[in-house]
């Protein structure tokens, strides 16, 4: 589905990808974790054209993205949740849906958006900035979800929501796995991504430095806490 | 007196209705491609000499309020393209780039329309009588027009696709790639859009105002600072500031020379941006 391979990247002149190699297979959901500041954003930026690859090959689906633009990726299949969540605050909420839908958007897509979300339906006509932090992040999930994507890029889904609502989050990210979407997700939190996840990969300075699954991970604590900076004990039963 | 100072508010009204078209045009283009056109006002200017040179050429000037404006949509696309796009999100790069601009077009209209100015008969002729004074009915058609192309333009921003677009990738322009807006071509075509109204404008004043290849020059300070006491990028605010301030200045010129009115709306833009240093409107929707 998704082949990263030797990918490289600058800010200004500073090197933030150093090599980068990941893969996502269909139906599958990878992690990519690390600590802050070592481009697990800028991966995913650098993979979706917004951050200029300098090196390396990105291909999706068969296609090699180095001449494909940003935009047409979505059209391609490939969803993106930005950190921050990337609401358009002054647009309603059906506009913030609806907004890389195809222009005749699929009305069985929206229906199933409004069965799985229904206060997104209740608030069609509101101001989307006027939505909680939780409801705001539902909301870029289902405008990424009408565009029916084959893979979702998700950056830190979960960060800035109250803990209470988290679990909903990862239920609907789980979610979009059962149905066979591939999910590519950057998280701070490893809780969520050992739930979540059935592959991870750990990032240091730019360059992936570990790739396992959750089990193996976690009967490598002191993985965990090199990269990381966490303890697993904290964590005990997160797969459960 | 009473009837003196209602006629110049009315010339007010009609002058900031077509001011907040302009104006409109260039908020649009600062809010999404973060340039400050010094060239807008030769834009407008490009208008009126447009609409003086179609209608005298074919002898209708409803003709040239349809064929200028769709003119300018095509030269906004290319100079968007030629200009403008190399040097895009470099704000002070842009303002070098658009004042050089401003001197080729004219310079280029100097050259080829002449140096004199020149009036232009107005297509309905006529007055009314409006509150005890008698009214020029272009001056009523045109300000009526002009509010119907405000109106027209807000229902494309709010109730169109290509319009919701343009929003977005005045908010975000990187997510609303990521999610498949083409924000390059929604940027060409909002600073052609910008162009076209500047050019509409021109048209619509052109029987009101002189027609000569320095025209801009006066129009954008008025403009700027109908965008700057609006809120920067705030379209609303924009429109009525453009009115409130024409009014005021036709008020002024009742009892002042127009320059020292001039003065005055400077020095209450000045006012403006020291008690609310983004604008009047600001916070409200843009």
């Amino acid at each position: 589905m998704l082949s990263v391979s030797g990918l490289t990247a600058e800010i200004g002149k500073v090197p933030v990808l150093r090599g980068v190699d990941l893969t996502v297979r269909e139906a599958d959901t990878v992690a990519l974790l690390g600590r802050n500041g070592v481009g697990k954003t800028s991966t995913l930026r650098a993979i979706l054209g917004l951050l200029r690859r300098t090196g390396g090959s990105v291909v999706y689906d068969g296609t090699p993205l180095d001449r494909v633009p940003t935009h047409r990726l979505a059209a391609m299949g490939v969803g993106y949740v930005p950190q921050g969540r990337g609401i358009f605050p002054l647009l309603t909420v059906e506009e913030n849906l609806l907004l890389g839908a195809p222009a005749k958007a699929d009305p069985q897509a929206r229906e199933e958006i409004y069965r799985r979300f229904p206060r997104i339906r209740e608030r069609l006509r509101q101001r989307a900035g006027t939505l909680s932090g939780g409801e705001q992040q539902m909301l870029a999930i289902a405008r990424c979800l009408v565009m029916r994507p084959k893979l979702i890029i998700l950056d830190e889904p979960t960060e800035g929501i109250m803990p209470k609502l988290v679990a909903q989050i990862r239920h609907e990210i789980a979610g979009i796995a059962r149905q066979g979407i591939s999910v590519l997700l950057v998280e701070q939190n490893l809780r969520t991504a050992l739930r979540l996840a059935k592959r991870i990969y750990l990032m240091e300075r730019g360059q992936i430095v570990h790739e396992g699954t959750p089990e193996s991970l976690q009967a490598d604590p002191d993985i965990v806490h090199r990269y990381l900076g966490v303890s697993l004990k904290d964590l005990k039963g997160a797969r459960q | 007196m009473s009837e003196y100072v209602f006629a110049l508010a009315v010339n007010g009204l009609v002058w900031g209705l077509i001011i907040a078209l302009i104006a409109l045009g260039l908020s649009i283009i600062f809010g999404l491609l973060d340039i400050i056109n010094v060239a807008h006002g030769d834009f407008f200017m490009l208008g009126t000499v447009g609409g003086l040179v179609v209608a005298v050429g074919t002898g209708s000037f409803w003709l040239a309020l349809l064929v200028v404006p769709i003119v300018g949509l095509l030269l906004g696309a290319v100079i968007e393209r030629l200009v403008i796009r190399p040097t895009l999100r470099q704000a002070s790069l842009t303002i070098v780039t658009t004042f050089g601009l401003s001197i080729i077009v004219q310079e280029m209209v100097r050259a080829t329309y002449g140096p004199q100015p020149r009036r232009m008969a107005a297509p309905i002729e006529g007055t009314v009588p409006v509150f005890g004074i008698d009214y020029e009915i272009y001056r009523i058609a045109a300000a009526a027009f002009a509010a119907v192309c405000l109106i027209v333009f807000f229902l494309f921003l709010n109730r169109t696709r290509l319009g919701t677009w343009i929003r977005a990738a005045r908010h975000d322009p990187e997510t609303a790639t990521a999610l498949g807006v083409p924000v390059t071509r929604v940027c060409a075509f909002t600073f052609a859009l910008g162009t076209a109204m500047a050019l509409l404008g021109g048209v619509i004043a052109a029987p009101i105002t002189t027609v000569e290849f320095r025209t801009g020059v006066d129009i954008l300070p008025f403009c700027f600072m109908a965008v700057i006491i609006g809120g920067l990028g705030n379209l609303q605010g924009t429109v009525a500031a453009a009115i409130m301030l024409a009014v005021l200045e036709g008020l002024m010129t009742s009892v002042l020379e127009p320059t020292s009115a001039r003065i005055l709306s400077l020095g209450f833009m000045c006012a403006v941006l020291l008690v609310r240093p983004h604008g009047l409107f600001a916070g409200a929707t843009r």
